[in-house]
């Protein structure tokens, strides 16, 4: 585990990819989608909401030093809920990676690989964390520290280059679809922060453990400042955008970049970062899950897991018999598994670990006292 | 063994990958492909469209060098849909067609009276057409347009289609309408379609106008006294009220419009000269700022406030001019504003009374007066725009003339 410890930048950027990457494919469209022309508003609502339950994930973490979410749940407990909870963030991490990646690859199939079969796409990418997950945790987390920029530059130039399509009258009417719907059901929105479910399995990994608090709020934080960014991207061009529905809305924006008759076409480049950062996704997801899966099985070496839980990610991207459906659970059930998975099954976990350890204390002292 | 076995597996695997992904690859082989550099849609007795294709041969221009035109090629099919037209070219010329650098799609004034929302929709859904593919009605068939379109400072068709709406940044005459938003244009709840009016120029036209500035101001395509060796012509605009044709905008309308959306970086205007009857001075005029518009609804009928500001050099001179004195410069300036201002309110009227299309955008500045989307739903605004009255304010600032101040 020493050689697996990543420092406070590595782990900002690796909760931060997360948002990242889902912004890729099809979020900045789902959540303009729910709540029309009030987006910008409710992200900066549900943003606040989350950095309130990321305040609060990292005060009740902080209370178990060293500890993921799995050994707090053995804590609380004992095995059979250590492995319950293990297999819920298992299936939670390959189920919501795998459609990712099925989408992802749907569409560079769509714009770049007409007539080449989707699996073997997919399978380009599986055989690129195979090789990557070999090396350690902190290895893949540097790479991920590099290409992270990368991908942050590619927005803003998106965003700069875009400026002069922008009409910012597109934010209102500033409620969208009503009160009610932006701050209400728009709520569902918070499935957007996903990255939060990584905060659960971090402290093991962190080496400087006393930088939690502020690597947990800058992610988050960061996070939400780029998903406004994504949104507002798509919010200002296209106002078809919010009645139709367009593959990879960031790459559609891409297409429009232009600089004289000289400069085009520089959706290529967009997408040559985009899949670097899909890949690098992809290893942490399998990676945090191996391990998780290392820590209910109690196996020795994790390495020989490498291939099966690429067949798995592999096998559950093929699942969805269409795009349509592929893109529903991205758009829907991925939203509510983040709520229901990483927002009240994590804190709720935590919470009872607390009141555990606190009623434990108070024994303890009680016990002190009588004695 | 362990580490033979992996090598068998790799080099397994880069075969496998390099099968599979070699057929997108040749499909996509440019020996496979015919570029297509712009599109005609006409309206065809035999099915329910006529399509042209302009295809350019890049070869034959390295074979004859740099100083002679690279001949285009047109093919016209008729077809059930854009698709099956393409399906059946394809077949034709034995080569995959590929719109990739489709810079132009025609479409006959007479089609786009019937509606092209299924043409746009099906072309917008094709990963090969570029947002910025501009959108040309062609008063003439959409064929017969791009016959005519002949690059004659340039040796390739495609830069001529590359270029051919640049013009529009320095007369603001013609717009740059693209593909793009005019798919957007078309969903938008605030805004309506537009696109550049084609046509072939015709010398027998008649003109009504009094006066020779006024003659050049209603010049647009197929109504304009050029005449030349390339006979296509793109001024003005062609006016849509949801995916149909409905009205066409001449050269001081499109001015005005580019005005408005502030897509022009300066232009020529002729305005009454103060000191002299019947006579006119002819200006540069630059957008100091992008105007502003405010949208108020006054007893459910929409009041349009319009500002805009310019400054601007006198371009013509006459003997005996003294264009140092300020006073001869507030005057022109103020001429300037008062034609301005009565180009513009007589364009923004022709749009909502007579038009009734709010291809202007207003309708985005409209938003601003309701809470919800439902209540701007309710309200109608493209409806409602041809209940609409205008104020119009220019604020110019003539500075100076050019190279000669006095005569």
């Amino acid at each position: 585990m020493e050689n697996s410890k990543i420092s406070a930048a590595e782990a900002i950027s690796i909760v931060f990819g997360i948002f990242v990457t889902y912004t890729l494919v099809a979020l900045p469209k789902s959540m303009l989608e729910s709540t029309k022309t009030a987006t910008l508003i409710n992200i900066i609502y549900v943003g606040i909401i989350a950095l309130f339950i990321t305040f609060l994930i990292y005060k009740l973490l902080i209370k178990f030093p060293g500890d993921d979410i799995v050994d707090i749940a053995e804590y609380l407990g004992g095995k059979p809920l250590k492995v319950f909870i293990g297999i819920i963030f298992i299936f939670y991490f390959l189920f919501s990676s795998s459609i990712l990646l099925r989408n992802f690859c749907e569409c560079l199939k769509i714009v770049y690989y007409p007539m080449t079969s989707l699996i073997f796409i997919i399978l380009a990418f599986l055989i690129a964390i195979c090789v990557t997950l070999h090396h350690r945790f902190s290895s893949i987390a540097k790479v991920n520290l590099l290409i992270i920029p990368l991908v942050v530059i590619s927005i803003i130039f998106l965003f700069i280059a875009n400026i002069e399509n922008f009409s910012f009258d597109n934010i209102f009417p500033i409620f969208g679809d009503g009160l009610f719907n932006t701050f209400i059901t728009g709520l569902g929105n918070l499935g957007a922060f996903g990255g939060i479910t990584l905060l659960y399995f971090l402290p093991p990994y962190l080496k400087e453990p006393q930088k939690m608090k502020k690597v947990y709020l800058t992610s988050v934080i960061l996070g939400t400042i780029y998903i406004i960014l994504c949104v507002s991207i798509i919010l200002f061009m296209f106002v078809s955008l919010m009645y139709t529905n367009q593959i990879m809305p960031l790459y559609s924006a891409a297409r429009h970049i232009e600089f004289g008759n000289f400069f085009q076409r520089l959706e290529s480049i967009f997408l040559l970062i985009w899949i670097l950062q899909m890949v690098c996704y992809l290893c942490i997801i399998s990676k945090i899950s191996m391990s998780t899966f290392k820590k209910i099985t109690n196996i020795r070496d994790e390495k020989p897991m490498i291939f099966v839980f690429a067949l798995l990610i592999f096998a559950i991207s093929l699942l969805p018999k269409n795009y349509a459906i592929s893109k529903f659970i991205e758009d829907y059930i991925y939203h509510y598994m983040v709520i229901i998975v990483s927002i009240f099954l994590g804190v709720f976990l935590l919470i009872l670990a607390y009141l555990k350890k606190r009623k434990k204390k108070e024994l303890n002292t009680n016990h002190e006292q009588s004695i | 063994m362990n580490n033979l076995f992996k090598k068998i597996f790799i080099a397994l695997l880069i075969v496998m990958l390099l099968l599979a992904f070699s057929k997108s690859y040749s499909t996509l082989n440019i020996d496979n492909l015919s570029v297509v550099v712009a599109m005609g849609i006409d309206v065809s007795d035999k099915n329910n469209l006529a399509i042209s294709f302009q295809f350019t041969n890049p070869s034959s221009v390295s074979e004859s060098g740099t100083s002679e035109q690279s001949p285009s090629i047109i093919y016209t099919v008729d077809a059930s849909s854009i698709s099956s037209g393409i399906n059946l070219i394809n077949t034709y010329i034995g080569k995959s067609i590929n719109l990739s650098h489709c810079k132009v799609i025609t479409f006959s004034e007479e089609f786009a009276i019937q509606g092209i929302s299924d043409e746009i929709y099906t072309l917008i859904n094709d990963t090969q057409i570029r947002p910025s593919t501009n959108i040309v009605i062609s008063k003439t068939s959409a064929r017969y347009y791009l016959e005519q379109s002949k690059p004659l400072f340039e040796n390739l068709i495609t830069k001529y289609y590359e270029v051919f709406s640049a013009s529009s940044s320095y007369t603001g005459f013609t717009s740059n309408a693209t593909i793009g938003d005019f798919f957007d244009s078309l969903i938008c709840h605030s805004c309506e379609p537009y696109a550049i009016l084609g046509g072939v120029t015709n010398n027998s036209t008649e003109y009504t106008g009094t006066t020779n500035s006024e003659n050049d101001s209603s010049t647009k395509s197929n109504a304009s006294s050029l005449s030349g060796q390339s006979t296509a012509e793109n001024t003005g605009l062609a006016v849509f009220k949801d995916d149909a044709l409905i009205g066409e905008l001449n050269s001081i309308e499109t001015l005005c419009f580019s005005i408005i959306r502030n897509n022009v970086d300066g232009f020529l205007v002729s305005v009454p000269n103060p000191n002299k009857a019947n006579s006119y001075i002819d200006l540069h005029v630059t957008p100091l700022i992008s105007p502003k518009v405010k949208v108020n609804i006054i007893n459910g009928t929409p009041y349009i406030q319009l500002d805009c500001t310019f400054t601007g050099r006198i371009y013509s001179i006459e003997s005996g001019a003294d264009y140092l004195d300020a006073n001869m410069l507030t005057q022109i300036s103020n001429s300037c504003n008062s034609y301005l201002e009565s180009i513009l309110t007589k364009y923004l009227y022709k749009t909502s009374k007579a038009l009734n299309s709010d291809i202007n955008g207003f309708g985005k500045s409209a938003r601003k007066n309701f809470l919800t989307l439902e209540q701007f739903y309710d309200y109608n605004w493209r409806e409602k725009y041809k209940d609409s009255f205008f104020k119009v304010d220019v604020d110019s600032s003539i500075r100076s003339s050019s190279l000669l101040t006095e005569s």
